[in-house]
């Protein structure tokens, strides 16, 4: 037994680089992002607590949706009553188009009262591709035990129109109004859309 | 004159644009896409005849729209008509689509241009005004239109639609598109072909198309599933032609959120189409909702009690009563049946050398120097296995029955030398027992890692959730925990091979000694067999008698060469032979699992602890008391007799109406190795007393009746 697990520590250290992105009820993969100001900040800092990770990028038309129409502020406040932790990732390549500063996406947020724990750039791509993201906005979350309690889309309505967010069922309030009362999530996995991600290639 | 016919033609061409603004235009342009709506009616608008209306869109190049399932991401052209009664729209027939793949993210899509086009029904309704020459159509779209950025737009469009008469004008437009239609494969219906299925294969879709074209066979297909969320459209996947019939292996998606009982695909090759419609077979694995989380409040209070627990040899009340609890417990250690003998016949060969102090006090220095070294590296490797993600805790050596196997083995051959069955000397080429006369350093040092490995099985029972606590202290002190346990238990032998003094006490060399080595044997053989039962517990009543089996053919094999001659070559043959059959037929049984049920059974008033069954407890307002055990752990079996068995106790656990859960370790158990974790412990036993409502409270390790019935006791109000 001591054998095969000191076997195990070499290719433990290749594995990680190659994970397939975890399904709801698995360990969700620790990552280490820099915020806007530089600080480094790590995922399981918040264990113990319920976490949303909301992958962004100003530039989509269905982030805008969002943003703009007050919707992502409103989830992201309703998440914070609930004392969960909301994470901002911005996984755009550098030499996209679409990418922004860190400081001017944290006032591009602040503008439209979204105020996330922390606003994270991963311009490498490594945490998104950990999570298997392809789309924003892309919402998952992670419960305090550290395993993925979610992840899909905001809403059920997939379009670039803000007329229906209000006839939409926001996946993501209820799953974090399911997990905060201790209750499994009733739809754990639904479909994400928007753009795909401008990852680093 | 001139002038003001050009004034008329230009006010009438100024006008004309508002007024097909006014109904919409049967074209709009973007800066990426020429969007216009077609119409085809080659035999006339009559029931029955062919009806035709579709979006024709041109894309600048590199750019794209979406197909009926858009992939990674992206959403499909969405097409709304408002049509005169009585003419009714079908769905889009949308043309073979192209895979446009991103990184490792792929969508479906369309470039350059195509036509999407829409059967139009016409219904007896349909009644047009006899003095109208032709009906509107309009047509609301919304595309999707991406290259990097993705620009969503939408589109008004209006068509007159003669109704006598026919409208072929883009008749090539529209047969090409039908012909890039998916065509049907040979249907089942014809009763030759077997369907096409999907089946659910660990995390992968096996595909099985049949009725595929014969001229297909043999050639690379791409595969279109039209419904989306199902599988990893970025991910590499592998196809064969199985005679007839095309094969894949298609990896689904790790967040899929589709579970369709029939799939209808497209496959494709240069540019035309095949659609077949998979039954799906096999169980769509469950979309596992996280199983009942621990609300926040709890996780927040657990986490406060882990950072305080109510262990005597607890890091809160510092990392300097925890050394002296490690000291001391090194010193008992020497106590054990598993160390004693080991620790007594070296001090007792004092007695040979009376007067070579300095002999005694290397020989001293080199048994601790092995001691603690063993117990460091015994520390760091545990510390290293936990870094690396392995699920262990404190009597994790124990928890394998291959290692409770080996242990017992080498008590037996340890016990077998003390009872004068063999000498190492007799055993071991004349070379190397020269060696160990030259090197006395060197022996006493390996004597001190032989003691830690004998003393190994031996702390677990006794210091398994004390130990379990070091390890999760920072690595540092974690590892100065580790070596202060070894110098209290080198400290005896030191202090007697330091002080002279002892050295004297002992009595002349004398046949004693002999009388001595042997009853030191029975404490060995006392070890082997509390190690036999704990097999038998891991393993069942088979792996412990097999064990016991091949001890007995061990010690014959032992035994067999010590002879001399022929006779010792014929006997170690025979008995090596015996050994080796034995391990052949018998040996499986000692690491064959005992099934869970067994483990698992209930006792009594003792269910068994399952993952997530303490929160469904405290969700229902039952209090739960939880033992965390296992069979080699000592101290666990002495509070199951003593203080849990205790009627006061049980009485209290009656009135509170506490379920009571028992957690056995015995064997490895991620599972219970996280829950203990999140207790903030390492290893058995722990005790816990859970309330709904209330953080939980972890009691000692020798639980005293007491003390349990405060931590019971209702709290005051």
């Amino acid at each position: 037994m001591l054998r095969r697990s000191l076997l195990i520590l070499p290719a433990l250290l290749v594995a990680a680089a190659a994970q397939a992105a975890p399904s709801v009820g698995q360990p969700a993969p620790d990552f280490t992002l820099k915020d806007a100001s530089g600080k480094a900040v790590k995922l399981s800092d918040f264990r113990g607590k319920l976490v949303v990770l909301e992958w962004t990028n100003p530039g989509c038309p269905y982030v805008r949706k969002h943003y703009d129409s007050g919707n992502m502020a409103a989830t992201q406040q309703d998440a914070a009553a609930k004392g969960a932790v909301w994470l901002s990732i911005n996984s755009t390549e550098k030499a996209s188009s679409d990418y922004l500063e860190p400081a001017k996406l944290v006032a591009w947020q602040k503008e439209r009262k979204v105020q996330p724990t922390a606003t994270l750039m991963d311009e490498e791509g490594s945490a998104g591709k950990a999570y298997g993201a392809r789309t924003t906005p892309h919402m998952y979350i992670v419960d305090p035990q550290g395993r993925l309690a979610y992840a899909g889309g905001i809403d059920s309505v997939p379009s670039a129109n803000p007329a229906d967010i209000p006839g939409a069922v926001n996946y993501v309030k209820q799953a974090v109004g399911e997990a905060a009362a201790g209750k499994p999530v009733s739809q754990a996995t639904t479909r994400p859309y928007g753009c795909s991600i401008k990852y680093k290639s | 004159m001139t002038f003001l016919r050009l004034l008329a033609a230009c006010t009438a061409l100024a006008f004309l644009p508002w007024s097909a603004l006014a109904q919409g235009t049967s074209s709009v342009k973007t800066d990426y896409v020429r969007a216009e709506l077609l119409a085809h009616a080659p035999e006339g608008v009559q029931p029955g005849k062919p009806l035709w209306v579709g979006l024709q869109i041109t894309h600048q190049p590199e750019w794209h729209t979406y197909w009926k399932n858009s992939g990674d991401s992206g959403l499909p052209t969405e097409l709304t008509w408002t049509l005169p009664a009585g003419l009714v729209a079908g769905d889009i027939a949308w043309p073979v689509p192209k895979k446009i793949p991103i990184g490792n993210l792929a969508n479906y899509g369309y470039e350059d241009t195509v036509l999407l086009p829409v059967p139009l029904t016409v219904t007896p309704a349909f009644q047009p005004s006899p003095l109208a020459g032709d009906v509107q159509i309009k047509l609301r779209a919304n595309w999707l239109v991406c290259k990097k950025e993705c620009i969503p737009e939408q589109g008004e469009f209006a068509l007159k639609l003669p109704v006598r008469g026919t409208t072929a004008l883009h008749a090539q437009a529209f047969e090409d598109a039908f012909a890039r239609q998916p065509k049907p494969v040979m249907s089942q219906k014809t009763g030759i072909v077997p369907e096409s299925t999907a089946r659910v294969d660990e995390g992968a879709l096996a595909v099985t198309v049949q009725g595929l074209p014969v001229a297909l066979r043999g050639k690379t297909l791409e595969f279109f599933p039209e419904t989306g969320e199902v599988i990893d459209n970025g991910a590499r996947w592998t196809q064969a032609w199985n005679g007839a019939a095309w094969t894949a292996r298609i990896p689904l998606s790790a967040q899929r959120s589709a579970s369709p009982d029939v799939m209808p695909v497209v496959l494709a090759s240069a540019g035309e189409g095949w659609r077949t419609e998979l039954r799906v077979l096999g169980a769509w694995p469950p979309v596992a909702a996280a199983p009942a989380a621990v609300s926040p409040a709890l996780e927040q209070a657990l986490r406060e009690n882990a950072a305080s627990p109510s262990l005597p040899a607890s890091s809160s009340i510092g990392l300097l009563a925890a050394l002296l609890g490690a000291l001391v417990g090194g010193l008992i250690l020497n106590l054990m049946p598993c160390v004693f003998p080991v620790l007594a016949i070296k001090v007792v060969g004092f007695t040979r050398h009376a007067d070579d102090r300095r002999g005694h006090r290397i020989g001293g220095l080199a048994y601790t120097a092995g001691v603690v070294v063993s117990f460091a590296a015994l520390g760091g490797l545990m510390l290293a296995l936990r870094a690396a993600g392995e699920q262990l805790g404190w009597g994790f050596q124990l928890q394998s029955p291959a290692v409770v196997a080996s242990l017992a083995a080498l008590f037996t051959l340890i016990a077998l030398n003390f009872a004068g069955v063999f000498e190492f000397r007799s055993l071991l080429p004349s070379s190397v027992a020269t060696l160990e006369a030259k090197h006395p350093v060197l022996n006493s040092f390996l004597t001190g890692v032989l003691a830690v490995a004998v003393a190994s099985p031996c702390t677990a029972p006794f210091m398994g959730a004390s130990l379990g606590l070091a390890i999760s202290l920072p690595a540092w002190e974690a590892l100065a925990i580790f070596i202060v346990l070894g110098l209290g238990m080198a400290l005896p032998y030191l202090l007697a091979s330091w002080v002279p003094a002892i050295a004297k006490r002992l009595p002349r060399p004398g046949p004693w000694m002999e009388t001595f080595r042997r009853l030191m044997a029975f404490p060995m053989f006392a070890t082997v067999a509390w190690l036999v039962w704990v097999l038998g517990q891991q393993s069942g009543i088979d792996g412990a008698g097999a064990l016991l089996a091949l001890l007995v053919a061990l010690s014959m094999v032992v035994w067999a060469l010590t002879l001399r001659g022929r006779t010792r070559v014929a006997i170690a043959a025979l008995a090596l032979a015996g050994f080796a059959a034995l391990a052949w037929t018998a040996g499986g049984a000692i690491t064959r699992s005992l099934p869970a049920q067994t483990l698992a059974a209930a006792e009594g008033r003792w269910q068994p602890w399952a993952p997530g069954r303490v929160d469904e407890l405290l969700a229902a307002g039952q209090p739960v008391f939880v033992d965390f055990t296992a069979a080699w752990c000592v101290t666990c079996q002495y509070n199951k007799k003593t203080t849990l068995a205790d009627r006061e106790v049980l009485a209290d656990f009656d009135a509170g109406r506490y379920a009571l859960l028992r957690a056995d370790w015995t064997r490895r158990d991620p599972a219970i190795t996280a829950a203990l974790a999140q207790l903030g412990r390492n290893g058995v036993p722990v005790y816990v007393v859970y309330r709904p409502g209330r953080p939980p409270v972890v009691l000692s390790e020798i639980l005293g009746v007491q003390e349990v019935r405060a931590a019971l006791a209702p709290p005051p109000l």
